[in-house]
């Protein structure tokens, strides 16, 4: 497993290196400058010279090889210098935003904070939701609760978050005022009373979100239930005269889970990539609403940062994944 | 006369003052919310509106405007004028005389020096500055003394309000701004995010395009000011959800630029708990009517040219009939609600120069009918469309895809039936439309089309150069690549003297009257613009908050320093 | 051992296990997949009895029904004194140490993610007081009678080979000392050198703890090898229950003829002088079986009662059971193999 682990490691870097001159081929490949945004009352030659300040001006592969020795020395360097008082960066230049003109990895760090709070929350509500009716679902098959249980993964996959967040603003925050419509990232949970605040802020995009992942995870769960249902293993184990409990949460349960785990792994990275239409509407600003300002804008550096970050991410968690199914389901064992 | 105003705005001020507060910081905290979320606090490195209004609380321009266009001292004394000696004769200095006194936030003074830095700041080559233009011409910029800085121009400069006024020219503080000149300008994260000002605000904490948090000026020039101790923007999300948190949850006190649908805008107000307030600046969503024939018919390189004048658009009888068709009123309704205003002029604004052009307000079908019938256009073939000489009034008009346009193409078409007009519509990409792509058939310029609808606005208070563009050379053309913003190739001769006499003109009472003509002369006299709808900045206020006062020639929130809480 | 005619341990009546048919958007149960349609027979302690059939004829989901794995459409299951098919989940449950079952499928039927034992020390667990050293022991008792070495006691089910996880399977079937085991095709999925060891397994055991099997199966020479009896099941029903010897010998059921002629013929003069015969057509659909005689469709000797009336399971001659209109019922006295349930059955079907 470990030598599995390690080679698959090893394989991640030439792979990841090759994504991210894709994504930054992609990034600049795509319509659209950084000067977009700015009205049309400046002039030609102001624009020119504030893209030459940018050092948009430079060929791409310059570009991008700075890129590089910025995201593998500088940045990395950067953090060190901050851990242990070293100078290993001295005055290079950091990853900049093109929008802001501060580094990439400070919005970043502003921003990781709410993201977890908020999306991680909505996955791990999701997931505490989705799991009990996923389950009960399948063990009651054609049931009415797996029918409700069934209508509402439906309305959870294909009515969208706006929707639905909007639907929420309205009710709870408009007609009922329980809930802020936007979220305060200056708050500080200091004690009891701002712990509510914040408990409040959360509520309503953790609910918009939740719903939409329980709607997936649900479905997989589900699924994966039917799917060990139907096994002799578990006629098998009910020959033996084992109660109901411990064949759906022994048998069935243990079996079922062992692809819903590796989706729940899978899906991780998305909470890093943030929840981008929630996010806005919210105003929870974390990493998918800077995703989708820096898009707007034509923010090279932060797209092509971000969109690098979710990469490495997307290739730790699928190693994480197949490890996890290697550790969970015993017949299957990496050389 | 600028002095007497800018007295009587401090007199009006100080009248105020003691009925509406009596101290700094006793209000709490104001709360603004912009559905873009602002990026930098510098508007030297960025143009972005939303960066502009926010950092417009914590520094200051020496002057800026108010809410009627009018220009107002901020950190200085007085206006230049030629009365006062501000201005030379010559047109080409400007001397500021900053007010004494003065101190940044951090306690130290402002000086002449901080002004001089300033501008060596923006012209640096190397600095990417998105204000540039506003120090266009400027030959140098030096500290006579302390308090007083004297601009030179390269040319005499008939208007010599640029550099320095505005909440796009802000005063930089020189000792924290030092290290920021030229290629180190985009690097100076911590100055950039949380600049040092003069305004009645300071950043407190700065989290990019999320929240800027700022809190009372302890230095401000005014003891009694801001009201509020604090304030906070924050940034993101929507036109609706930002109107929401102000006129629905009252979670907010202002939100800017919450253009939203009519019927959402109604149902918001009526919640009772803020209003929309507008800053009608100068932009209108007009008609171009084209003068030439942009039949299919003609050799590429003759179509909408000069050589073959259009069948019947020419005929100002169909042009005042096409207008006189359209109801104004209830394109505003339908398309704007409180954000537009039916309008017949191409200058709506400043006030100044608005012409009292109100006749196209009130549709007149009949009137329309009869003005076509009466000059020869009639239906008499049964078809439901007028001819007259063989030529049928059949109308192409295009437009950009945008669903008000949409809707606003389908009610003209309409109204354009009932007087016997037939029209076919067409709808392009904006980015092709206004795109200036020489070789795209589909570009406003080239103008295939015999009208075609889009909005326009200038820069500024002074239409001087925005009514340039209908002089006759400006007309595009096969010739200068259809450069040019003359789409109707329009030309009158006495236009063109006219423009000629504005700009050798430097009273303002016969720029204004001058200005209101050349309006009038491709408006109401001509027809070749068909003015629609004066289109304003929608914004929402609490009713919670009292003192706002929006302004469309400066930031919304040039008199943040005034604003209090309606107890 | 006719003579003997020892109490049934398991007493089966009118079985029916129907599947229903939802269709429709509002899954209206529009008809039924009749997999069982009123199935009788009875098994003597330390008997086996044999259940043929082709696929999909429904045998397996005797096998099922009987311990209850189905929730069965009707009828009665004496197992052992108890209607299995009226007890409470509970009692059921408490019940199952008595009846176990040995699947097909040996992989499919382990919990991959147990080990072999705590595969076979699981209803110890849940059915006995035994200690863990108890249980251990047990379990090493069990894997020695089975042929497992104890080495493997650790391991998961995916590193055995299909005989040695047969050899599980029936070492978890033997872990609560059941008196009845259903065999569900034990020998389908292995290798042809590996059936005859497990049926010989099979066979010591019954011998050893005095076990009583249904063994359902297509082989019918393996059949032949185990079975005391032999039922042949068609569509849902039972047309043939016979001792082994007189079925293999001289089938009475036009089906049970067809089948058995398919069978390897080990000695050579009879094989020369058999034919074979060949049946028409396809299974019928247990959702829409014929109207008369199950088997009409294809019976190559079907005439006209066969078309309208379902000719019932009666004794056509002594200890032989057939359901089909050729043959006419006997008069039988007791001690025939059914019991007096059976005999019952039997005049029920007489007078109709």
């Amino acid at each position: 497993m470990l030598t599995f682990t390690l080679r698959r490691l090893l394989l991640a870097i030439p792979t990841l290196l090759f994504i991210s001159l894709i994504i930054f081929l992609l990034v600049d490949l795509a319509p659209g400058s950084p000067m977009s945004e700015i009205p049309l009352t400046v002039p030609p030659e102001v624009r020119q010279k504030m893209i030459e300040a940018l050092g948009a001006d430079q060929p791409v592969f310059v570009r991008y090889i700075l890129w590089l020795r910025q995201f593998f020395w500088v940045e990395p360097a950067t953090l060190m210098d901050g851990w242990f008082g070293s100078h290993l960066a001295g005055d290079e230049q950091r990853i900049l935003s093109w929008q802001s003109r501060s580094p990439v990895f400070t919005v970043i760090g502003q921003r990781i904070p709410q993201t977890l709070t908020v999306i991680g929350t909505a996955y791990l509500v999701g997931i505490m939701i989705a799991m009990p009716i996923g389950i009960y679902s399948a063990y009651r098959q054609y049931s009415a609760f797996d029918q409700l249980g069934t209508l509402v993964a439906m309305i959870g996959f294909s009515v969208p978050t706006f929707f639905t967040g909007t639907l929420f603003i309205i009710i709870f925050a408009v007609w009922l005022g329980w809930f802020p419509t936007k979220y305060d990232t200056t708050l500080e949970v200091t004690d009891w009373a701002s712990f509510i605040l914040q408990l409040k802020q959360m509520a309503m995009p953790v609910m918009v979100l939740g719903l939409a992942n329980a709607a997936a995870i649900s479905r997989y769960m589900r699924s994966s239930m039917l799917e060990n249902m139907g096994q002799d293993y578990v006629r098998t184990a009910r020959a033996k005269g084992m109660t109901e409990r411990v064949v759906v949460l022994k048998h069935v349960l243990r079996n079922s889970l062992i692809p819903v785990v590796t989706v729940i792994a899978l899906g991780i990275p998305s909470i890093f990539g943030g929840a981008i239409i929630t996010e806005n509407l919210f105003g929870v600003n974390g990493i998918g609403a800077a995703l989708i300002g820096a898009i707007h804008a034509n923010d090279l550096p932060m797209v092509q940062t971000l969109a690098f970050i979710f990469a490495v991410l997307i290739v730790l968690f699928n190693l994480i994944a197949d490890v996890l199914y290697g550790l969970l389901d015993p017949r299957i064992r990496y050389e | 006369m600028k002095l007497k105003s800018a007295l009587l705005g401090a007199a009006c001020a100080f009248a105020m003052a003691p009925a509406a507060f009596a101290e700094r910081g006793t209000d709490g905290e104001v709360k603004l919310t912009f559905p873009q979320a602002v990026s930098i606090m510098n508007p030297y490195l960025s143009s972005g509106t939303k960066d502009i209004y926010a950092s417009s609380m914590v520094i200051e321009p020496l002057a800026g405007y108010d809410d009627a266009g009018t220009l107002i001292p901020k950190l200085v004394s007085e206006i230049p004028s030629f009365e006062n000696g501000g201005i030379s004769e010559d047109l080409t200095t400007i001397t500021w005389k900053l007010l004494p006194g003065l101190m940044w936030a951090d306690g130290s003074a402002l000086t002449a020096a901080d002004v001089v830095f300033t501008g060596q700041y923006c012209m640096d080559p190397a600095g990417g500055c998105a204000q540039l233009s506003k120090f266009d011409g400027i030959a140098s910029i030096e500290a006579v003394d302390d308090l007083s800085v004297k601009i030179t121009f390269t040319a005499p400069k008939p208007n010599p309000f640029n550099a320095f006024v505005g909440s796009t020219s802000p005063i930089l503080q020189k000792a924290q701004f030092e290290a920021c000149l030229g290629a180190a300008a985009p690097t100076c994260t911590d100055q950039n995010s949380m600049p040092i000002g003069t305004g009645p605000f300071k950043v407190t904490a700065f989290t990019v395009n999320d929240t800027v948090s700022m809190e009372a000026n302890a230095n401000y020039r005014d003891p009694a000011k801001p009201a509020f101790a604090s304030a906070v923007i924050k940034g993101g999300g929507d036109a609706e959800g930002s109107a929401r948190a102000v006129m629905e949850t009252g979670e907010f006190d202002y939100a800017w630029n919450t253009q939203i649908p009519p019927d959402s805008q109604a149902a918001m107000a009526a919640a009772g708990k803020g209003q929309f307030v507008v800053a009608f600046g100068t932009l209108v969503e007009r008609l171009e009517m084209n003068m030439t024939d942009p039949s299919a018919d003609l050799p590429e390189g003759e179509r909408s040219t000069a050589k073959h004048p259009h069948p019947f658009l020419t005929d100002i009888n169909v042009r005042t009939a096409l207008s006189m068709a359209i109801d104004r009123q209830i394109l505003t309704e339908v398309g704007y609600g409180a954000g537009g205003a039916p309008t017949c002029n191409v200058v709506p604004a400043p006030a100044m120069y608005a012409s009292d052009n109100t006749a196209c307000l009130t549709q007149d079908i009949e009137g329309a009918k009869a003005l076509l019938e009466s000059s020869g256009w009639v239906d008499s073939d049964g078809d439901g469309i007028r001819e007259k000489d063989g030529k049928k009034l059949s109308i192409l008009y295009q437009s950009t895809v945008n669903p008000i346009r949409q809707d606003f193409q389908a009610l003209i078409k309409d109204w354009w039936s009932e007087i016997g007009v037939e029209t076919e519509l067409k709808a392009i990409d904006p980015s092709v439309f206004f795109g200036g792509d020489a070789g795209s058939p589909d570009t406003f310029q080239k103008f295939y089309a015999d009208v075609e609808m889009y909005a326009n606005n200038f820069d500024g208070t002074d239409p001087e150069a925005y009514l340039t563009q209908y002089k006759c050379d400006k007309a595009p053309s096969p010739e200068n690549q259809w450069q040019g913003e003359n789409m109707n190739r329009f030309c009158d001769p006495a236009y063109d003297a006219m423009v000629s006499e504005l700009s050798g003109t430097r009273d303002a009472a016969k720029r204004a009257e001058l200005a209101k003509k050349l309006n009038d002369m491709v408006t109401k006299d001509s027809r070749i613009v068909v003015p629609l709808v004066h289109r304003g900045t929608l914004s929402a206020h609490s009713n919670a908050l009292g003192g706002v006062k929006i302004n469309a020639w400066d930031t919304e929130l040039w008199n943040v320093a005034d604003w209090f809480r309606v107890k | 051992m006719r003579d003997t005619s020892p109490p049934a341990l398991v007493q089966v009546d009118g079985l029916k296990m129907y599947f229903p048919i939802h269709s429709g958007v509002l899954r209206r149960h529009t008809g039924d997949v009749k997999a069982v349609d009123d199935v009788s027979f009875s098994i003597n302690a330390g008997e086996t009895l044999g259940l043929v059939g082709e696929s999909g004829c429904g045998k397996s989901t005797v096998g099922r029904a009987l311990l209850r794995l189905y929730e069965p459409t009707a009828g009665r299951v004496i197992i052992d004194g108890e209607d299995i098919a009226q007890l409470s989940s509970e009692a059921l449950r408490k019940k199952r140490p008595t009846m176990q079952m040995v699947f097909q499928d040996p992989q499919a039927s382990l919990n991959p993610r147990m080990s072999l034992s705590s595969i076979i020390g699981e209803p110890l667990v849940e059915h006995t007081p035994m200690t863990a050293a108890e249980r251990q022991g047990r379990i090493y008792e069990l894997m020695d009678q089975v042929g497992l070495n104890r080495r493997f006691a650790n391991r998961f089910p995916h590193e055995f080979s299909g005989g040695q996880r047969q050899r599980i399977g029936i070492a978890r079937a033997l872990a609560l000392n059941p008196k009845f085991i259903v065999c569900d095709e034990p020998i389908a999925a292995l290798d042809v050198s590996i059936q005859a060891q497990v049926v010989n397994l099979l066979e010591d055991l019954q011998e050893k703890f005095g076990l009583t099997y249904l063994f359902i199966s297509h082989d019918l020479s393996m059949v032949r090898h185990i079975a005391d009896r032999v039922a042949v099941m068609y569509l849902g029903r039972i047309v043939e229950l016979s001792p082994r010897d007189d079925l293999y010998a001289r089938p009475l059921h036009p089906y049970a003829e067809a089948l058995l002629s398919a069978v390897n013929e080990p000695d050579p003069d009879r094989a020369k002088t058999r034919k074979r015969i060949l049946l028409k057509g396809d299974l019928p659909s247990p959702a829409n079986p014929p109207k008369g005689c199950n088997f009409c469709t294809r019976c190559p000797k079907v005439f006209a009662r066969c078309l309208t009336e379902k000719p019932d399971l009666v004794h056509v001659e002594y200890g032989r059971q057939v359901a089909c209109h050729l043959f006419d019922p006997i008069n039988t006295a007791s001690g025939s193999t059914g019991g007096s349930e059976d005999q019952e059955h039997l005049q029920h079907g007489v007078t109709q």
